[in-house]
């Protein structure tokens, strides 16, 4: 592992524009067997959750556990939205927590930082490119959450045209368009955790400290938005839409939510790349 | 020294910038409305004379009743099955909100509501003479065939603006004049009437009819009627309870479009998979083995804003008070137990009957004791 991030960096040392640095970037990024092994867990949740259901056929209480779970004998393109219900309170900001807080503090836990710092205004591209691989990551994880589901519901159960959320029966064409868009809002979601674990990253050298914080913050957020008494507070934390991505599976598409989420996601974005960069532009680069 | 301090300039920009905007775009969306001046009787007269018949949009409802907050699931899920349809979680979600529903309306006898809630949703689809209930949380659906004769009432308006009484034909009723007229006489007596400062609901500008009552021991403070200035559509209703800042309901459209609807909105066919149950209004509904043999009696104290209600023993009661939400919900009292909200009180006495009004504590005891 170590040898192999070495080889890269000797690469990466003096790249020709942004759009190379952020190709080193993603490569480095899904080559590494960390990457991998994350996806990897996230893909099992869907195939665990088909196995389970297909086992326990047609023992489940109506409207018990998870939503939509009782749908999936019907139509195994339930697998997809049990799986992301499941995986986007935890397993999704789990694994982004991960690779945002990664981002600077793991080059400079490696003694890599200083190498890529070495053109002229390098910190600002060095950040945006470090975000952008991130996000790459929330979109991956998501897609793989998605595609995973599709492949292990429709091999296990039927498929066919769904009935959405609103009780209406839409094409299994339309539905695949559905899950296309609810894997975007998912994505967007988690784009300000994302800022802030970038944030959190350019504070420290030790990139498990800012993993970590990363990943309660996200847990405290969501603790935050259960408490009814703070309920003022609940448009303004980045979890607080999480969960509306069902908004897609409505006749007609109910375009509220992503809109209100997207604008707060970018709030988030705005405010913590600001201070990411007002913490990264003077750091004292020691390794 | 300066350069440590400069680099924090973007970061606090962009600070600044943020909390700037998510505070200005609301404060610009309420800012001052110009419109001409109204009496409340030409509010009620532009309400009558509405000829709004189809419309979508969306209906904010939050509530703060001061009742504790329920936590999902907490009432006993064997009420679910019984054939009265017992309080539900969902339906007591109704009460405590905030509730999110679009609402699709066309004509009288064309509409939609669909409850929007959290990767789940619950719709009432009425088209023609067929009504349906859709839950999406278990895939349930419900239809009913409606006698003709049966009135619809729209959605989102509010009985002070409904017609009076379908019982009593009067030509003059007929004339938005002679509606705003009789709506008037009856609510004179008992309510002051007034228009607030003009407010904007759903982004249009609209008129707000304030009615206060004129008996000072009920505990609703006002109603506040917010009227499309366009085109007299209630845009807003909201309560508020005496002593408490912030509206005990409010039920508000946060968009709205004047547009008729698609048609395929209404038109509804049980999704396959679903269970189905047929409801028929005119065969008499089975009853449920511990089912009151007569309706329980209903009395009516007083009238107005500060009427109690007084429900005479119906053996359901039992059942309710070994719940534990029941518990939780209600305090000791004088008298039997109490359930408190900031617009209405309900006692149930120790000997199974409910008393109940928008009034105090002491009032309902004086009833029920007065019995």
């Amino acid at each position: 592992m170590r040898g192999s991030t070495l080889t890269t960096n000797t690469i990466r040392t003096r790249p020709a524009s942004g759009l190379a640095l952020l190709g080193t970037e993603l490569s480095v990024l899904f080559r590494r067997k960390r990457t991998w092994a994350m996806l990897a867990a996230l893909a099992a949740v869907p195939i665990l959750i088909a196995i389970a259901v297909r086992l326990t056929r047609s023992g489940s209480g109506g409207g018990a556990g998870p939503a939509f779970l009782d749908r999936i004998e019907n139509n195994g393109l339930f697998v997809v939205f049990v799986a992301l219900g499941v995986c986007v309170p935890l397993f999704l900001p789990l694994t982004v927590g991960v690779v945002a807080g990664d981002t600077i503090a793991g080059e400079a836990s490696n003694g890599t930082l200083r190498y890529l710092l070495i053109a002229p205004a390098g910190r600002i591209r060095l950040l945006a490119v470090k975000y952008v691989g991130a996000a790459a990551f929330c979109l991956a994880a998501t897609l793989v959450v998605c595609i995973a589901g599709a492949l292990i519901g429709f091999a296990l159960f039927p498929s066919g045209s769904v009935t959405i959320l609103s009780g209406d029966t839409v094409s299994l064409g339309n539905a695949l368009g559905r899950s296309l868009l609810v894997a975007l809002y998912v994505t967007v979601s988690l784009l300000g955790l994302s800022a802030i674990g970038l944030f959190l990253s350019t504070l420290t050298d030790v990139p498990v400290g800012a993993m970590a914080a990363t990943i309660i913050l996200s847990v405290t957020s969501e603790v935050l938005d259960q408490l009814p008494q703070l309920g003022w507070l609940h448009p303004w934390l980045f979890s607080n839409y999480w969960l509306g991505f069902g908004d897609f599976l409505r006749d007609p598409i109910s375009w509220a939510n992503f809109v209100t989420n997207a604008e707060l996601q970018g709030g988030y974005i705005i405010v913590f790349a600001a201070l990411a960069y007002g913490r990264f532009a003077a750091k004292d680069i020691l390794s | 020294m300066s350069r440590n301090w400069l680099r924090w300039a973007p970061a606090a920009a962009a600070v600044v910038v943020v909390a700037g905007v998510a505070i200005a775009v609301p404060t610009v969306a309420n800012a001052s409305v110009s419109l001409p001046d109204k009496t409340p009787t030409q509010i009620l007269e532009l309400v009558a004379s509405s000829n709004v018949r189809a419309f979508s949009g969306t209906v904010e409802e939050t509530s703060d009743l001061g009742l504790p907050s329920l936590p999902a699931g907490s009432v006993p899920s064997s009420s679910r099955g019984s054939s009265s349809g017992a309080l539900s979680a969902a339906d007591l979600s109704l009460l405590t909100g905030p509730n999110s529903l679009r609402v699709y309306v066309d004509g009288p006898s064309k509409a939609r509501v669909q409850n929007l809630e959290s990767l789940a949703e619950r719709d009432v689809i009425r088209n023609g003479s067929d009504v349906w209930v859709y839950d999406s949380k278990d895939n349930s659906v419900a239809h009913t065939t409606l006698a003709s004769r049966q009135h619809f009432v729209r959605p989102g308006t509010t009985p002070q603006a409904t017609s009076p009484d379908p019982t009593t034909p009067d030509p003059q009723d007929a004339t938005p004049a002679g509606l705003a007229k009789k709506l008037i006489a009856q609510l004179e007596p008992t309510s002051t009437l007034s228009v607030d400062s003009n407010v904007r609901v759903a982004g249009r500008p609209a008129y707000d009819l304030v009615l206060t009552p004129k008996v000072t021991d009920t505990l609703i403070g006002s109603v506040s009627i917010a009227v499309d200035a366009e085109t007299g559509v209630p845009l807003q209703v909201r309560i508020d309870a005496r002593g408490q800042k912030t509206p005990a309901v409010n039920i508000g459209f946060s968009s709205i479009d004047l547009a008729t609807p698609a048609a395929s909105l209404f038109a509804f066919s049980a999704p396959a998979g679903a269970k189905v149950t047929e409801i028929n209004q005119h065969a008499t509904a089975p009853k449920a083995p511990d089912a009151p043999a007569t309706k329980p009696t209903e009395t009516v104290t007083g009238h107005g804003w500060d009427a109690v209600v007084t429900v005479a023993a119906a053996n359901s009661l039992g059942t309710l008070s070994q719940s534990r939400s029941f518990g939780e919900l209600t305090t000791a009292v004088a008298g039997g137990r109490l359930l408190h909200t900031s617009l209405f009180n309900v006692l149930f006495t120790s000997d199974g009957r409910i008393v109940a009004g928008s009034v105090s504590v002491a009032r309902l005891q004086e009833v029920a004791t007065a019995q």
